[in-house]
Formats: structure tokens, sequence, C-alpha cells
């Protein structure tokens, strides 16, 4: 970087403002404006107020959908996580067809999720279960197992071979290899996975539309509001889960950083 | 412990990877007690036969006898061997003394004993201090030490080490050398060395077994190995070597002649029957060290040859000659080794000398 020019530099600085600038303000819009109240269609700048907020705490209806995105969360992240651990291992275990297991639990996170959805969907009626909390948990884990799984996969492959190796030339049998010695090393990457798991499971609005039953969750909630017509309180409900998703993100990340690095700072 | 009992019994152990033959029909006995070092190049199966004998993984063909028992088939955590890894293999969630204690907690042997024992065990490797790091907060030769007092304190018949030293710099290699060594007189257990670096193997082993290619081609003391290798292999392995080719001659008591391009050179054939019982005009090496080779005096009645010095190495205590010997000057290349001078050497590159070694600094090597 030190090679580089003065005046190259400003130039990139500039130019990356301006681009951060251009993709990421809209996204402020809606977090500073949810703070001011609306009147005959434009935003009253004059003063803040959190009544939008207080507006969204007394509305019975995103209490409930975000009653119901929790549910949904927890049990998607259970049921991916304890899956996509049991899929990595036996990946790394280079056992048969693996490749094609890969390739399957790829598919539905790189799928439009309208196509998945849809699958879904299809699938849920031909084989006669009714749409409910059931059916969107489903739907999201086979969403969000690619995740998880490539998450946990990654941290295996890095584990160094020998660590098996050693804990067996120490006596261990295979159970106390697995429940001392890999899960152990694994478990801060199942965290990261499953708070990844859970952002994009509280985002996820596509497959949800498509394969929920009576229920809504937070985001097909905020969908609904919008066919009716843009209120305030949408302004405070993009921004809570906006900043929640960014804070997920950054508990993930925290665990996901090499552990070598993470003790070596304490 | 008995050096003279057998520990481990290999017999035509043969490994291989798939259709890739690795290990040749093997027979190696480990004596309790001993301080092993199997030596060889990369490639040579030497970290095979340890993984073999580790239980790591299946042998192809053959036995493997502890104290007299099959153990071929015993699986890897039954058997009474430890290994130090070349990577160390510590554990990264576990603390130093979490790492040390890992063999007897997995035997469900009281938590005071472990802590007593673990105590110990650090204490005998001098980390007594570090018992509550984390192995990504020590130095490569801690790490060495700790996973040396993991291995160790499950009181193994046997340890075995794969090229623990490699990863570690030469002054630190050179401290731990000594450390293993006297680790091992301590606690009077058996170690199998595993390296590639012959300096190592000679400063540290009983006893010192060279694979090539997936064979042993020697076994023996580290002065038997320097002095009377029995291959060419072994002969140009360990250290520097002058080998001249040539045709085996008559039997003279404890001494042989070979007929050689540099004439008629005299080596000694003591204790090698073999030697004596090979054909005359069988093909040969004579081969002698570089500080066995001198300028000649009127003492030497044998092997008196001269050549042209085409270069000289100082090399700190010592100044190695590269000499190009032989009948036109130029058919063999030898080296001499004088200790150096703070005048320097009376030895000048381009000078024509003549040179000798004694019949017993020479020996012969079938080819």
């Amino acid at each position: 970087m030190s090679a580089l020019p003065r005046l190259s530099t400003i130039f990139l600085a500039a130019i990356t403002t301006l681009v951060a600038v251009l993709l990421y303000s809209p996204l402020f819009v809606p977090i500073v404006s949810s703070f001011f109240t609306i009147s005959h269609g434009s935003v009253d700048w004059s003063s803040p107020t959190l009544a939008t907020y207080v507006a969204l705490a007394e509305n019975h209806d995103i209490l409930t959908a975000l009653r119901t995105t929790l549910i949904v969360g927890v049990c998607t992240v259970i049921l991916s996580v304890v899956s996509g651990t049991l899929l990595a291992l036996y990946y790394h275990g280079r056992r048969s067809g693996r490749s094609l297991l890969q390739f399957i639990i790829f598919l539905p996170f790189l799928m439009p999720p309208i196509i998945s959805g849809l699958a879904l969907l299809i699938f849920f009626r031909e084989i006669g279960l009714e749409r409910s909390l059931l059916t969107v948990v489903i739907g999201h884990t086979v969403f969000v197992l690619a995740i998880v799984y490539r998450t946990v996969l990654m941290r295996l492959q890095s584990m160094s071979r020998t660590l098996v190796d050693a804990s067996y030339d120490l006596g261990a049998t295979g159970w106390q290899t697995f429940w001392r010695i890999i899960l152990p090393n694994l478990s801060s990457a199942m965290v990261g996975g499953a708070i990844l798991a859970f952002a994009l499971s509280f985002d996820e609005t596509m497959i949800t539309i498509l394969v929920t039953g009576t229920q809504s969750t937070l985001p097909v909630r905020l969908w609904a509001m919008m066919r009716l017509g843009f209120s305030p309180d949408i302004n405070a409900l993009v921004a809570l889960i906006l900043m929640f998703t960014v804070l997920l993100c950054v508990l993930a990340a925290r665990f996901l950083i090499p552990r070598q690095v993470a003790t070596e700072r304490t | 412990m008995n050096q003279n009992t057998d520990l481990l019994t290999l017999r035509s152990v043969s490994k291989s990877y798939g259709t890739v033959p690795v290990l040749h029909d093997i027979d190696l006995s480990i004596r309790d007690g001993e301080f092993l070092t199997v030596l060889g190049p990369s490639g040579s199966g030497k970290t095979t036969v340890l993984r073999l004998i580790g239980g790591l993984e299946p042998l192809t063909s053959g036995e493997i006898r502890l104290d007299g028992q099959d153990i071929s088939r015993m699986p890897i955590n039954r058997r009474p061997f430890n290994t130090v890894f070349q990577d160390y293999a510590l554990f990264p969630h576990l603390t130093v003394s979490g790492n040390v204690g890992y063999g007897l907690s997995v035997r469900h042997i009281q938590r005071k004993e472990i802590a007593r024992r673990v105590a110990e065990a650090l204490d005998l490797v001098q980390l007594g201090r570090f018992a509550d790091r984390f192995p990504a907060q020590l130095s490569g030769g801690q790490r060495q030490r700790v996973a040396l007092a993991r291995a160790l304190i499950c009181q193994p018949r046997l340890i075995l080490l794969d090229e623990p030293l490699a990863a570690l710099d030469l002054e630190l290699r050179r401290q731990m050398q000594v450390f293993l060594k006297s680790i091992q007189r301590e606690i009077k257990t058996t170690f199998l060395f595993v390296t590639h670096d012959q300096e190592e193997a000679i400063g540290m082993a009983d006893r010192i077994c060279v694979m090539e290619a997936g064979h042993i081609r020697q076994l023996g003391t580290p002065h038997d190995l320097y002095y009377r290798p029995n291959c060419e292999f072994a002969a140009r392995f360990f250290g520097e070597n002058n080998l001249v080719a040539g045709k085996l001659g008559p039997v003279q008591g404890e001494l042989r002649s070979i007929e050689t391009t540099l004439g008629r050179l005299v080596c000694s054939i003591s204790d090698q029957p073999h030697l004596k019982a090979a054909t005359d005009g069988a093909s040969a090496y004579a081969a002698f060290r570089p500080e066995a080779l001198h300028l000649a005096d009127a003492k030497d009645t044998d092997n008196h040859f001269s050549g042209t010095i085409s270069d000289m190495a100082f090399a700190g205590s010592s100044t190695v000659a590269t000499i190009m010997a032989g009948a036109d000057n130029a058919a063999q290349r030898l080296r001499l080794r004088v200790p150096s001078r703070v005048d320097g050497s009376a030895l000048k590159s381009g000078e024509t000398v003549s040179l000798s070694f004694a019949p017993h600094e020479g020996h012969l090597v079938l080819a």
C-alpha cells in the first residue's frame, strides 16, 4: 500500500466513499426517519420522537409475529445445527456419495427462494402435510442448512487430522474422541453457524409466505403492512430488523474467527 | 530394564498403499530400554514403520510382537505405546495440564491422581509454570515438551517420536536433543525416534536403523555405522566419505586388498565376515573418511596415491580440500579434512600432493 502515490490513495478513498454512500445510505433512511413523525406524506424533521416504536410495541399483531419468528428461528437453528453437523461429519469421513450430498445441500440455498418455496409447497400438498409452523420450520431448515454445513465442514477440514490420531493414541475410544476432542473444536463454528442460521431464518420471507399456514412471521407481517400502505411504524420495524440482523452478523463473526487468534489475544 | 531382551519385534512386515509398496519385508527388534533411531531420507518408509507400530495404520502382511505376543491387530487405543507427533498434535481447546492429563482421564483415573501425575510430568519437562496456558500461548520448544509429557505420563512401554525436532530451529534442536536423551535416561523408557537428520541420529541413538526405499539397510551403533557401513547407501549417507570403486583382491588376515584406479588399496575387514567370504574380483568400494586421509610420509607403507588439490574450503574448526586423484588426475574426487590453523593451511589449491590413509582406517563396502 505504501508504494501507492499519495494522490491515488486519496482518489481510491474518494471512490470507495462514494460507492459506500450510494449503496448503503438507503439503508439508513428508514432508521433515521423512524425517529420522526410523518404528517401529510412528508417527514416532520422538527421533533424527534419514539412514538413509532411505542406504537409498534402496542401492536398486538406485530408482537405475535415476533413470537412466531422467534419460535421458528429457534426450531430451525436446532434442526439445522444438528443435521448440518452430522452431514459435515459424514462428508468429512470420505464416505460414498459425498459430492452428490453436497450438491443437494447447496441447491436450495442457491436456487431462487420462490422455486424452493414452490417445490416445498407442492411436496407438502402431495404428502398431505397441513401448512403450519412445522412446514415453515422445515422450509427454513432446508434453506439455511447449507450455511451451517459449510461453516462446520470448514472447521473440520482445518482441524489437524493428527488431533484425532493423538486422542486414540492416548487411549481414548471413538466416543471419547468425538465428545472430548472433535466436538469442542467444532463448537465455536457450530455457534457461529447457528447465529447465521438464525439471522437467515429471521429475515426469510419468500419461502415463508408460500409454506406458512395462518400464522405470519415478522417479515411476512411487514410485507402485509406494506400492501395496505406506508405507515410510520414500518420504518421502525425495518430499523429494528436491520439492527438485529447486523447484531447477529457481528456476533457470528466473533465465533467464526479462528480460535488461535482468539486465544492469543487473551 | 534389560537392554538385551527384545521388547518389540517386527517380523517380515510389509506395507502397501493400494498397489504402491512402501515397506518390503522388514525385520526389526527393539530392545527394552534402548534409544533406537530410525534414519532415512524422505520416502524411505521410516514414518510408516512408526505408524505401523503405533497402530495408526494396519499392516499389509507380517506381524508385530510385544513381549512375544502378536499385537498386529490390537487397536491403537489399547497399545501400550504413545506417540509424539511431528506437528505435536496438542489439543488447542485444552490447557497444558488438560493436554498432559488427557491420557489418564480417558482411562477414568481419579482427578486427584491425575493432578498429581500431571504436576510430576510437567516438572520432568520443566513446564510446571505453564500448566494453565493454552498451546497457542507456547513457543515451539515448549509445545514439544508438552507433547512429550503427554506421551510419557501414560507410562508407555515404548515412546514413538515422529521427527519431533524437525520444526525447531538449529539451536533449539540441539538443546532438545540433549534434553530428550537425558529424559530417556531418567525414565528408562524405550524410545523409537524417527528422523532424516543423520547428525541428530548419531548424537542421540544407542542404535540406528538405516532405511532406504522401504528396506532396512543397516542396524547398528552410531560408531558401527560411521566406521563400518555395510552398504554403499549407508557409507554415503553418514557424514562425508570417500568411496573408490574397484575389484576385491586377496584376504591378508584382518585386511583385504582392492584394485582401484588409485592402485592397490588395503582396508580393514575385522568383524565383517561377509567381506572375508566375498569372492575375489567382486565389485566393491574402498571407503575412508576425509579425516583419515593425510599427506603421505615415510611411515606409510600402504595406500599411496597422488592427487591435485582443486579446491580448499574453510569450515571453521577444520578445512576441507577437494582433490582430484588417480591416473590422469581426474578420475576420482576425494575429500581431505585437516584441522584449521590460524596462519592458514600448508595446502594450496593447484598443488600436487602425495596422499595416504592407514589400512585400519579404511573399510570395504560391497557394491
